[in-house]
């Protein structure tokens, strides 16, 4: 793996790499391909994903955890899918977003549906009225959608503090 | 065939049509759904995003469940296969993390052993129907409908893990097309996101996203766009309302609607109706044919 190296490697860099998902930051060589093949950098200029990766590999890592731009990432994996160098940002922005939740950087939106699906069991459990009901029984679908909501509290408890972040286990 | 079909939190709301089609055109196929009861979410975008030991039980005990029934899983969604498949891998190759979600589900008596597969509608459809056992059902061909396909990014990729279809140049929805007697239609971008995902973020740029894919599917002269995603389904009917929309829409139909009256299934099981864009022009192409 450390042959593998072609660029700076931070203190953060190391950080990431330690985590489930951020293995391969080392390996980038800062070529673009990922921002040149992602569908949010082409909508949009506030998203660059290898500037996001460059800002890890020389250690800026207040800036990165505090930044929404890791959380921009729509998982699409296009990039990862064209990356020569075996590099997955969408891999490596999951391992940031781990590390920037356990110090309670976590946008808004997210923090609120992960309540929600942990406290209902499932996401739409509030927008499932009774027209959509009547909808499924002329599908001839069940209407009764038996979410299971006890096994989320267990989740909560054991993995996340009461603001959402990530518990120690 | 019987498999447990796991609806997810978005179809059973936002696309229950997708669901009723899926289960109509499985039975006429040979593949029997079975209700799963007592599911959780599969823990997609949200648990996925802040802990990954969390996303991992949240899928783990739907593939527990599954093992207890002793069924494979159908999911009809992307995010959920994705999600699914994802953590069935790392439960698989991570010891530590699967004693780690087992010690959380024996509390309910589950345990997590590897023993189910995920299957994803197309792939049920391409390898355990097979498309030429879906062509030979058909009774109503259409008449060279030009269908452009839409895939769904977290139904094709990482195809290391999901292992559907050549995530560059996916085929099996656009050989369904044809099974059935539509034109499959290429177009620029076609194994672009949606932008479902960025909704959550920021809406105009999901907006711009699908509607740029609209467009290319537009200048390719499709008359339709066929999915296998409740997300993408969804999303790429929103945008092709409200301000800055396209002026003709293309109507937006989930494959199994779509392949439905080919094989004979009434309407009104596919719940054609509830499409917000009419696939009138869609269903006008079917003849009269081979009984």
């Amino acid at each position: 793996m450390t042959n593998e190296i072609h660029t700076p490697s931070s203190e953060f860099a190391r950080e990431v790499a330690s985590v489930p998902g951020g293995e391969a930051i080392n390996k980038c060589i800062q070529c673009g391909i990922c921002t040149a093949s992602c569908m949010v950098a082409r909508a949009s200029e506030k998203y660059r994903p290898r500037k996001i990766i460059q800002k890890i590999l020389i250690g800026k890592r207040d800036e990165v955890l505090r930044s929404d731009q890791p959380w921009f990432c729509m998982t699409c994996r296009m990039c990862e899918e064209n990356c020569q160098e075996g590099v997955s940002p969408a891999e490596i922005f999951h391992a940031v977003r781990f590390i920037a939740a356990r110090e309670g950087h976590i946008p808004n939106v997210f923090r609120n549906t992960l309540d929600t699906v942990l406290t209902d069991g499932w996401l739409l459990k509030d927008a499932y009225s009774d027209f959509i009901e009547d909808e499924r029984d002329d599908l001839g679908l069940e209407v009764d959608l038996r979410f299971n909501d006890g096994f989320v509290k267990r989740v909560r408890e054991r993995y996340f503090s009461p603001d959402m972040r990530e518990a120690e286990v | 065939m019987d498999m447990l079909l796991y609806r997810g939190c978005t179809a059973p709301v936002r696309l229950p049509a997708y669901e009723a089609a899926t289960i109509a055109v499985l039975e006429k196929l040979g593949v029997n759904l079975i209700e799963f009861k007592d599911t959780n979410c599969c823990g997609a975008q949200y648990v996925e995003s802040l802990s990954r030991n969390a996303f991992a039980a949240m899928s783990g005990r739907i593939l527990a469940l599954a093992e207890k029934e002793g069924l494979d899983i159908l999911a009809i969604c992307g995010a959920c296969s994705g999600s699914l498949k994802i953590n069935k891998y790392h439960l698989d190759n991570d010891p530590t993390l699967r004693d780690e979600v087992n010690s959380l589900l024996a509390d309910e008596g589950l345990k997590y052993t590897g023993k189910v597969r995920v299957r994803h509608l197309l792939q049920v459809l391409h390898e355990d129907i097979g498309i030429d056992a879906v062509e030979r059902a058909v009774v109503r061909p259409y008449d060279g409908i030009r269908m452009a396909a839409h895939y769904g990014c977290h139904v094709t990729r990482p195809y290391e893990i999901v292992q559907v279809d050549d995530p560059e140049n996916p085929t099996i929805l656009d050989r369904l097309v044809e099974a059935v007697g539509g034109v499959a239609v290429d177009y620029a971008g076609k194994t672009r996101c949606c932008g479902g995902p960025m909704l959550a973020m920021d809406e105009g740029i999901a907006s711009a996203i699908g509607r740029q894919k609209i467009q290319n599917i537009a200048e390719a002269r499709a008359d339709g766009l066929v999915t296998a995603c409740v997300f993408c389904d969804i999303q790429l009917t929103q945008v092709q309302f409200g301000e800055g929309a396209i002026d003709k829409r293309i109507p937006v139909i989930t494959i199994p609607q779509f392949l439905g009256p080919a094989l004979g299934i009434d309407e009104d099981v596919l719940g054609l109706e509830l499409n917000k864009i009419t696939p009138s022009d869609i269903m006008a192409s079917l003849q009269e044919g081979r009984q």
